[in-house]
This record gives C-alpha cells, structure tokens and sequence, in this order.
C-alpha cells in the first residue's frame, strides 16, 4: 500500500471502518498496492536474486485471486522465546500468520536465510502501515530444539522479536524431537540430519526444502511456498488479498 | 532391497541429537540423478543415479491377476537384482491406468485411471522399494464433473489435475482440479471455452507445465472419454469422431488459475516441457496427429507467442508423435512415435529451429520416454491406451533402458511385461531410496552428504 492509500484509511472515521463502505474503498487503494512503491519491488528482487531464485513476473494485484482454504494448520507443543510452554495454535490464529520453519545455524542461501530475509522485508514494509497492526504477525519455528533454545533465539531474533513491534515476529522453538517431529509430519515439512560420509556421524548441518505457510485467523492455510515461488512482493500481496477477503479489521 | 526412509531406533545416533528420541534410517552409500525433467518444479529431484523405476501398469484379462498395478524395478547398478521386478502392487481391478505424478514432498505418488476416474495414492516414502496404498480417491465426477483424471501436477502441499473429459457428454470439454496432500478437493478450473486473446479455447485439456519463475501455467490438450476408450481403428475411420481432438494450448496466470492466452495449435498437442535452463523462457510440445513441434515462447514484449519449429517424420504417414523428453539443460529432446515405434533425438540449441539428429526403432509400438537428469540413461515403455495399443505380434509391451552417450542408444536391459504376467506398461517415474539426497530444482548445488531423516521413536512404556 502506498503511503497515501495508508493516510486515507487512517483519515477515516471510526464507525465507517470494518465493512461496507470501508471495505469497498480499502480494496481500490489496495489494488494500486503492489506497484506502487518502487524500492520495495526491488528490494523484493535482491532478496530472491541472492537466494539464486528468478521471479521474472510483475506479481498479480491483491485481490485479483482467490487463495483456497488448503487445510487447518496443525497444533503442537512449542516453546516461546522466554521459554514458556505454549502452543502452536496459539501463533497460528486470531491474526493471518506466516509460518516458516528455520534453524539459527542454517547457511544455505536458498533456506532459512532466504526466509528471515523475506520475514524481514515484509515485518518493515507491513509496519508501515498501523492499519494492519494486530492483524498479522510472523512466527519462525525451529527444528533443531537442541540447539535453538529459547534463549539462542532470543539472541538471533534480536529487535525484529520484540513484542511490542507492529508486526510481532515470534520465534519458537520445542522442548525436543518428540514435540517437534509430529508438527514436521503434519505440515510435511522433510528435515534430515547432514551424516558425515566416512564416520556416519551427525554433523551440525540439516537438509530441508523450505517452506513457508500462509495461515488465516481461522487456523486455515491458504497458500504454501517454497523457494522457487517465494517472494517478499507475492506473500505481500497474499496478505493483503486476506486482509481484503475479510474487510480488514482496523484498530 | 534395504529400507531407506522407515522410522526405527538406532540408539547411538540418537544420543547424538536428543536424550529423549532416536534417529531413523540406514544412510545408503551411493546416490541418484532422474526423468527429472518433467517433475513439477516444487517437487524435489534425483540429481544422480536414480535408484527405482515405478511402472504404473494397464490390468490385462487373463495375464496374471489381470488388474492395474504400480510395478517397480531395481536399476541401481551393481545390485543383484538390477532390471528385474522387484515388486508389484496390483490395486485390484481395471480402470484404464495412465499416469502418475509425484507430491510435493515425493514422499507419495498419485496415480490415476481415465475410465474408472479412481485416482490412487501410494506411499513411496516410508520403504520406496515396497509401495503401499494408503488412499484411493472417487469423488472426482461428484466434486467437479470431470472425467479421466490425467496429469498429476505438485503444488505445495497440494496436487494439480487436469483431466481429459466430462461427465456430461464424455466430450473433450474438461478441467483442472485441486486436491490437497490429505486427498480433500479444494478447487476446479474450466479450461477456456471463450476467446482469449483472440483465439477461441475449445476447453480441450491434457497436460500441465509450471514455470514457476514466469508465474504461468501451460496446458494442452487432447481428446475426450468417447475417443480414448473407443478402439483406435474404428475411431480412425469415424469422422464425426476425429473432429473432436484439442486443437489448442493455453497459458494461465498461475496465482489467478486464470487463462490469459490461447494458442492454435491444431493437431492435439500433448506433453508440455519447460526448458529448465534458468532464464530461458520457452517449452515445447509434439501434436499426435499433425505430427509438428512447437515451441511456446516469450517475444521481446514478454507476450507468449507459439511457434511451429519441425515436422517429425512423415505426417503424411501419421506416425503419431506421442510422449516427449526434454534434457536437463534445453539443448535436447527425444520424441517418441507410437505407429513406427522409433525413438528420435532433436538438438535443441536453437529452439526455435531444432534438428532431428538421431533415430532408432525401440519395437513395434512406443510411447514413454523418461530420461535419467544427466540424460546418460533412458527408458522406454509401449501402452498408449488399452484400446489403441495394436493388436497381435504387434502389441508388444515392455520396459527397456538403453545408455546415451550422445551419439548412440546401447540396450542395457529389456523386461517383457506379458512374459512377466504383468500387463500393459505405461507410465515411468523414479524413485531414490534415500529421499534426503533430492534436491530442489531451484537449489545451488551443495556437498554431498549423507543424511537421516529426523525421526522419532516413542520411549518403551509408551
């Protein structure tokens, strides 16, 4: 959204906000959205350029799509960045969500790095719109818990975990395999521990496919990436084909 | 056959990762590449010696137990039982099996039947050298209203259709559908039936190619349940039926599932490949019964135009081009014609005037090619439909693999599939043993590693 479609919708009048009127104005300033501001597009374009990935196409207008109920996001036992017992369905419900799993050692510029730069991207670019606080937020599961304790991700999510930001960021992590392991099965999400060659032992390395999950606030995912169809201007413009879909609740 | 990607203690390891769970699986020694190149892009290759061939086999009355059945076979070199069956899953009865496509995670195959529009999922993950059945789908004509489910096509977390017909008039008329991993339909996609871009859709469908990195969808088309499940010779002497082939392809805006132009091109134009080059923008496909090649490419304005680059042998001979296999890097392709059983090799360096270099007669009747993705291995199959297979001495059914060294096919190993009590062999896929040395199409390339797949093995007591 460009900043003036944002300062249109922060002009409005409370009782015109949530539907009706409101929703018909929001969807032609969202439509403009994605082309709209330049330096997004092409930072968009570093990030999969960096990653090895081509996305050689202008990214359909939100709203111009459907993106299907796939299926309900699976619950689990996870551990928040303080340590406390939560779960999953905690972080996957009441705002549109995009989950990703990741863990804090990954160096494959085409995995986990490739997704805390698009988390990062969309956590600024989301923030700059307080329309759309309390409406999504980011989570980034890990799936070494034997190294990603909660207080390493503290440390590696930095400012961009801080609670208080437009766009939470949460980052979580599991007591062990066995809370991990069902919630990898149920989002059929492969991860494979890196075995030396000769010794056949276990190295600090985990092989996976990337993939990254839009969730709604119903707990349903509703669009599914990986990384040759992963980009920060196309996940944008799927959260705002949500937000649309639903009339945007305003703060 | 060892078993590769079960969930088992192996408590040494396990020590290794967590106090609490174990690891599973035997890391293997050596590795695959595969017929990669006709994968969906978000599904993750063999970028080595594939380890298996899956055959999904047409049920014939009186050979064996007569019904249709995923075969698969050892073709890992050096083994003891390279070339043979290993395995046969029969899935009890006929249906007119024709392709397969694996999930995004290639942990499943999803294999369908154009007559009893039965579409089956078998686990290849768990042990790949010993497929299970763990799903057979039947709504198809209750959720969409169509018929032959044809192409299997990997989205994330979720299975791309197109079929061939429809409930209705069992016409040509058809549609894509959506299936999530879990086998629940999620959406359906009418093919074009209005102009678009000035060309008028016949709604005709056939196969799916995704170019992720365009953001579009091709499709192609073929003919409907009245034709395929008719007998070949009466249909060739039917004129009312030879008027209704496809004579289209279309390009859609993946994200929107919406056709954004049609093509002319006549004739039923039928597999769809991408060149997989990174940047190139281009597939090509073969029409069955005008016996052309096309290329479908971006102009300088970025508009997708088609083109016909090259005639495959003698049109007037009907040779009936059928399936097509594109190398990994674009600069070949093998072509298959049924009636003549030859395979041909065309260079592709210039897509847009490519050569036949190559050919060689594979037996009486071919129709598969799948290509290993360092294009050093091939393989061939001869079922085209049930009813269009030629009849007597004539209908021989066999997978073979031949070696290419780019000049010349050696053979390397036949299996007879009456011999074997098999049936009618059609389509091929490949399977690794180790699922944790495939590689996504996008990815740079990595070390090579051994791997285990995280796995967890439930405390005794519990």
């Amino acid at each position: 959204m460009s900043k003036q479609s944002a300062y249109i919708v922060g002009a409005l009048r409370p009782p015109l906000r949530g539907g009706g009127f409101f929703s018909l104005l929001l969807t032609f300033a969202l439509a403009g959205a994605c082309a709209a501001n330049a330096a997004d597009t092409n930072q968009s374009q570093q990030i999969t350029e960096q990653a090895g990935v081509v996305m050689d196409f202008k990214p359909s207008p939100p709203g111009s799509y459907k993106l299907y109920d796939i299926k309900t996001a699976p619950d689990g036992k996870v551990l928040d960045i303080d340590g406390k017992a939560r779960s999953l369905s905690e972080f996957t419900g009441g705002r549109i969500t995009l989950l990703s799993f990741i863990y804090s050692s990954c160096a494959d510029p085409s995995g986990c790095p490739f997704a805390y730069l698009v988390f990062h991207n969309l956590q600024n670019r989301l923030e700059r719109h307080p329309e759309f606080k309390g409406s999504i937020r980011l989570v980034s599961l890990s799936f070494d818990p034997r190294r990603d304790t909660p207080e390493v991700l503290k440390l590696y999510a930095g400012d961009s975990g801080n609670a208080s930001r437009g766009a939470p960021w949460d980052f979580l992590t599991t007591a062990s395999l066995h809370d991990l392991i069902p919630i990898l099965d149920a989002y059929g999400q492969d991860v494979y521990i890196d075995v030396d060659p000769v010794t056949k032992k276990p190295l600090s390395t985990l092989s996976h496919v990337l993939k990254v999950f839009l969730i709604d606030r119903n707990h349903v995912i509703r669009e599914i990436y990986t990384t040759a169809y992963l980009s920060p201007d196309v996940v944008y413009n799927d959260i705002l084909t949500l937000l649309m879909e639903e009339g945007i609740n305003l703060p | 056959m060892p078993k590769c990607n079960n969930r088992f203690s192996l408590k040494a390891l396990a020590a290794a990762v967590s106090a609490t769970v174990a690891l599973g699986v035997v890391a293997l020694p050596t590795l695959s590449h595969a017929d990669e190149t006709a994968c969906s892009p978000f599904t993750p290759l063999i970028k080595g010696q594939e380890d298996l061939v899956y055959v999904w086999t047409l049920g014939v009355e009186g050979i064996g137990d007569g019904s249709d059945k995923l075969v698969t076979v050892d073709v890992r070199p050096g083994s003891k039982t390279f070339g043979k069956v290993i395995n046969s899953l029969s899935v009890g009865g006929r249906g007119e099996a024709h392709h397969m496509g694996f999930s995004d995670d290639r942990r499943y195959m999803w294999a369908g039947a154009l007559d009893s529009n039965k579409m089956f999922v078998f686990d290849i993950g768990t042990d790949p050298s010993k497929p299970k059945l763990v799903r057979t789908i039947t709504d198809l004509v209750e959720k969409t209203g169509y018929v032959g489910p044809h192409t299997f096509y990997a989205l994330p977390g979720r299975m791309m259709i197109q079929a061939l017909s429809n409930a209705k008039d069992h016409g040509g008329v058809t549609g894509i559908a959506v299936y999530s991993n879990d086998g629940k339909f999620i959406s359906k996609h009418d093919m074009p039936t209005t102009k678009v871009g000035g060309v008028q859709g016949d709604g005709y469908g056939y196969d799916i190619g995704i170019n992720p990195q365009k953001n579009v969808l091709l499709t192609s088309s073929f003919t409907g349940w009245n034709n395929y499940m008719m007998d070949l010779g009466k249909m060739v002497k039917d004129p009312d039926a030879m008027k209704h082939f496809g004579n289209t392809m279309a390009i859609w805006n993946l994200k929107t599932m919406e056709p954004t132009k049609v093509f002319d091109v006549p004739g039923a134009p039928l597999e769809v490949r991408w060149s997989l080059k990174k940047g190139d923008n281009w597939a090509v496909t073969a029409t069955a019964l005008t016996s052309q090649l096309y290329v479908i490419k971006q102009d300088k304005k970025g508009e997708w135009q088609a083109h016909d680059v090259g005639t495959i042998g003698n049109p007037a001979d009907i040779p009936l081009p059928v399936d097509i296999s594109i190398t990994a890097d674009g600069k070949g392709l093998w072509v298959n014609t049924f009636m003549d059983g030859m395979t041909r090799y065309w260079d592709f360096h210039d897509p847009m005037h490519p050569k036949e270099v190559f050919k060689e007669k594979i037996g009486s009747q071919v129709n598969m090619v799948s290509q290993s993705f360092d294009g050093k291995r091939v393989y061939y199959t001869t079922s085209l439909l049930g009813n269009w297979d030629k009849k007597g001495k004539d209908d021989e059914q066999f997978l073979k693999m031949y070696k290419w060294n780019g000049k010349k096919l050696s053979h390397v190993f036949t299996i007879d599939f009456y011999k074997e009590k098999l049936g009618r062999a059609h389509h091929m896929k490949f399977q690794a043993l180790n699922l944790s040395k495939l590689k996504p199409l996008a990815a740079a390339e990595s070390q090579d590693l051994d791997s285990l797949k995280l796995a967890l093995t439930e405390p005794k007591g519990k």
